[in-house]
């Protein structure tokens, strides 16, 4: 409950800071949809060259493509703007007021900046995966659904885990202040299927940033590709990753003594 | 002149070495994507056989060698400029007696550029090796042609990016502008795949754009795919276009700096 308050005064704040950028935002939505139909066309002509790609259809990779867009959605809307606020937090001290306040820390570090406009890529990124999964015509059933849906927040929450674990790396190396740029150079790898990237790349992408996790694995769920054991140790990966990441996030703040003394 | 840019270089390539942790980081992410590309295309490839005569080693090579041209001809002008703009730290640079984009900005571009290009050499040993690809279409005439080629494209996109940098002297928004800009690269330079796999319409705008120039057309002349007349017309919308993008950014630059009233001003 407490938490639900606190995160709906973060939304508020947020709102209201946006509100005052209204020419930006149309701007913004704009080259969003630019980049959308960018995503379609380059989709359009891998498709005009050939069948499938890794065993997928176009309406696969259009699924693919809204799950992707899940993904990126949680890197620029709440990613981006919180690692820039926190990097600044370490560097002039103000993390100093975070850790006073009577919350969660990691909490306060995750939700205090939500790009709110972004909130609309995500109905774009499920009305995408709809459209996609109707154009394969594959047959999809209710536990299938739960499954993805499972496997997705899973996902999500690895990359999440990842996050917190590279900002907190910042109590122990004050300096490490690009720490998240490797996550987003990698995040573009999620457009496509794994299957098709040469094994070097696939496991980069599956183990060590494992975009992988959260784009294609959640969509062979949709597609019932994968057996009971598989969901069940995908699923396990997110929970273990949110503790570990949850003890390096305390263990860091530990270390962590302020900008000026 | 010659030592006001040795100066110019010494500050520059010390400034872009303060920073080389984060130009990794830069050259890691930039380096994705043109990997993921060619990593679907030769699986594309290798699945049937050949796209539209494209064999998974013209992939290879292809995505391999824009590597390095991308490096070449590309620009940051507007991450290292367009700030100066906005917050009126380019006042300092105006009352000196050299234009401010045409020396101390191009040679801090230069200046990343070699940086960038150390650090991409043992990249691209590595990705030779995990590639293997068959460069034996390569020849020393054809490299001896595009080094010029790329350096003049490098220029014109320079210019343009320069032009577009300048916008902001009106406007707040010159990042979203350069978002629409970097998009027409995307679309039109063969950037995503080589030119002749694009729909046909995007194919003969792109041939009237200077965007080929960038990467498409260094990289057959590397790979020696072009015949002579293709050689000669590429070198001749080279210089058509640098001409054209230098009186843009000309007129865009003389308009701006009349406009400019610093702030605090």
């Amino acid at each position: 409950m407490h938490t639900l308050k606190l995160l709906s005064a973060f939304l508020k704040m947020n709102i209201q800071m946006s509100l005052a950028y209204r020419a930006d935002t149309i701007v913004n939505i704009l080259l969003n949809l630019m980049w959308l139909g960018w995503e379609l066309l380059s989709l359009n002509i891998i498709f005009s060259n050939t069948q499938t790609l890794g065993g997928w259809g176009i309406g696969e990779l259009i699924a693919l493509l809204g799950v992707f867009r899940l993904v990126n959605t949680l890197m620029i809307a709440l990613i981006w703007p919180n690692t820039e606020k926190f990097n600044q937090s370490i560097r002039d001290g103000s993390m100093d007021y975070t850790i006073l306040q009577p919350a969660n820390s990691m909490f306060l570090v995750t939700f205090s900046r939500i790009t709110v406009w972004r909130f609309w890529d995500l109905i774009l990124a499920i009305i995408l995966i709809v459209i996609g999964i109707n154009m394969s015509g594959d047959l999809i059933t209710a536990p299938q659904i739960l499954t993805f849906i499972l496997l997705a927040l899973s996902g999500i929450i690895v990359i999440y885990s990842l996050w917190i674990v590279l900002i907190a790396l910042t109590f122990w190396f004050t300096k490490f202040d690009n720490n998240v740029t490797i996550l987003q150079a990698l995040l573009d790898a999620g457009r496509y299927p794994a299957t098709v990237y040469p094994v070097w790349l696939r496991v980069i992408v599956t183990f060590i940033i494992p975009i992988a996790v959260a784009t294609t694995i959640p969509l062979q769920a949709l597609r019932g590709e994968l057996d009971f054991n598989q969901v069940l140790i995908f699923f396990f990966i997110g929970v273990a990753s949110f503790i570990i990441a949850s003890r390096v996030w305390k263990s860091g703040l530990k270390r962590y003594s302020g900008a000026s003394s | 002149m010659f030592l006001i840019f040795k100066r110019l270089w010494q500050v520059n390539w010390a400034e872009q070495w303060q920073y080389r942790a984060n130009l990794l980081m830069y050259l890691l992410y930039w380096l994705v994507s043109p990997i993921i590309y060619l990593a679907v295309w030769t699986s594309i490839a290798t699945a049937n056989g050949d796209v539209n005569g494209f064999t998974a080693n013209d992939f290879v090579t292809y995505y391999m060698v824009l590597l390095i041209c991308d490096q070449v001809t590309s620009n940051i002008v507007i991450h290292t400029f367009g700030y100066k703009i906005q917050d009126g730290s380019l006042s300092g640079e105006l009352i000196r007696p050299i234009h401010p984009m045409l020396t101390n900005a191009l040679v801090n571009n230069v200046a990343f550029k070699i940086l960038t290009m150390i650090g991409l050499t043992p990249i691209w040993i590595i990705l030779f090796f995990l590639f293997k690809p068959d460069f034996s279409s390569v020849t020393l005439t054809g490299i001896l042609l595009a080094i010029p080629a790329m350096m003049l494209a490098f220029l014109i996109g320079y210019f343009q990016s320069a032009a577009i940098t300048a916008l902001a002297f009106w406007t707040t928004r010159v990042y979203s502008i350069h978002e629409f800009y970097f998009a027409l690269i995307l679309l039109f330079s063969g950037q995503f795949v080589p030119l002749p796999l694009m729909p046909q319409l995007i194919q003969d705008i792109a041939q009237y754009l200077p965007f080929q120039l960038l990467l498409y057309y260094p990289i057959q002349l590397i790979l020696g795919n072009l015949s002579t007349e293709q050689i000669i017309h590429g070198y001749m919308m080279t210089g058509v276009w640098l001409v054209i993008s230098w009186s843009i950014f000309n007129w865009v630059w003389r308009k701006g700096v009349k406009k400019y009233s610093a702030v605090g001003a």
